[in-house]
């Protein structure tokens, strides 16, 4: 519960109280927050905050496919870094 | 909180064959060599430069940059970390230094990185009918990502897309880990606006389109 106040009942907070805990209670990283059980009571009384936190999640999610590479860059980098190591070695520093 | 010594990028790559060689003869100025690493990395290089510039232009010089940074400094490597790991903090902290001789202030992020209010993320949460549907296709993902004010996605990418810990950005930032849980948690906010209305995205030049493929 570390990532709510101890004095906070997760089925009496209000939604502005989830509104503000909800950034942590994602990096709490105990597993996904929709998901919760100390917030079902919560999200079937506040279903907008229920459907907000599943698509935040299927962000995060999606957001890993993203770490495979989109593509090579053009061939004039290479030329420019080859023809740079030429010269000397890079540049400044 | 310490940091932990493989987190971050590059954790779920394996060791790459021939790459511990080419290391050990490009820090003796083998140009074959360095050729060989630029080759196994500069899509990952190249890739973490476009997600965190989001232009194509910018992403291929810091891309150049990165590799002669490493030229330069390719000697310093003791191989505490995997190269890979040591190769993406080095270009991370070169964009980083970058943006900010473009005037963007990380010293602060609550303050200085923040976007203007019309860039925010709207504070009501929307109504459920416009709930995603549970997928988002990684095309229009990415162009949602480049279409994120600079603070934003720079946070994002580093954790939702690179890994690395609220601890880890929080130091290549400056600032406060409850300043980049904060930065996450409006990045992803403002992406659910932007992934509301896709048609509206910018197509991302140098971006292959045929990787449109829904991730659940």
């Amino acid at each position: 519960m570390s990532d709510l106040p101890l004095n906070l009942d997760p089925n009496k907070m209000t939604v502005s109280e989830f509104k503000q805990y909800l950034p942590e209670l994602a990096a709490a990283g105990a597993g996904k927050v929709s998901e919760d059980a100390r917030f079902t009571g919560f999200f079937a009384a506040n279903p907008d905050c229920l459907a907000l936190v599943k698509d935040l999640e299927t962000i995060a999610d999606a957001a890993k496919s993203l770490f495979e590479p989109v593509g090579d860059p053009s061939d004039k980098v290479w030329s420019n870094i080859a023809s740079k190591l030429k010269q000397g070695g890079g540049s400044d520093d | 909180m310490p940091t932990k010594p493989n987190s971050g990028l590059f954790k779920r790559n394996p060791p790459i064959a021939g790459e511990a060689e080419a290391i050990e003869l490009a820090k003796q100025g083998d140009a074959e060599a360095f050729s060989k690493l630029y080759a196994l990395h500069k899509r990952r290089v190249y890739t973490l430069c476009l997600r965190m510039l989001g232009n194509v232009s910018e992403a291929e010089d810091m891309t150049q940059e990165a590799f002669l940074h490493l030229f330069r400094k390719i000697g310093s490597f003791r191989g505490e970390s995997a190269f890979s790991t040591w190769l993406h903090r080095l270009t991370v902290n070169l964009v980083l230094m970058q943006l900010r001789k473009k005037g963007l202030q990380l010293v602060s992020l609550e303050e200085t990185i923040n976007p203007s209010e019309e860039d925010a993320p709207r504070r009501d949460f929307g109504s459920p009918d416009l709930q995603l549907t549970g997928s988002v296709d990684r095309v229009t993902l990415e162009r949602a990502v480049a279409a994120l004010p600079p603070g934003y996605r720079m946070v994002f990418v580093l954790h939702d897309v690179e890994g690395f810990e609220h601890n880890e950005i929080a130091t290549m930032l400056e600032c406060s880990t409850g300043n980049s849980k904060s930065q996450l948690h409006k990045a992803r906010l403002k992406l659910r606006e932007l992934l509301r209305t896709p048609e509206q995205l910018a197509p991302i030049e140098g971006v292959g389109g045929s990787q449109k493929e829904a991730v659940q």
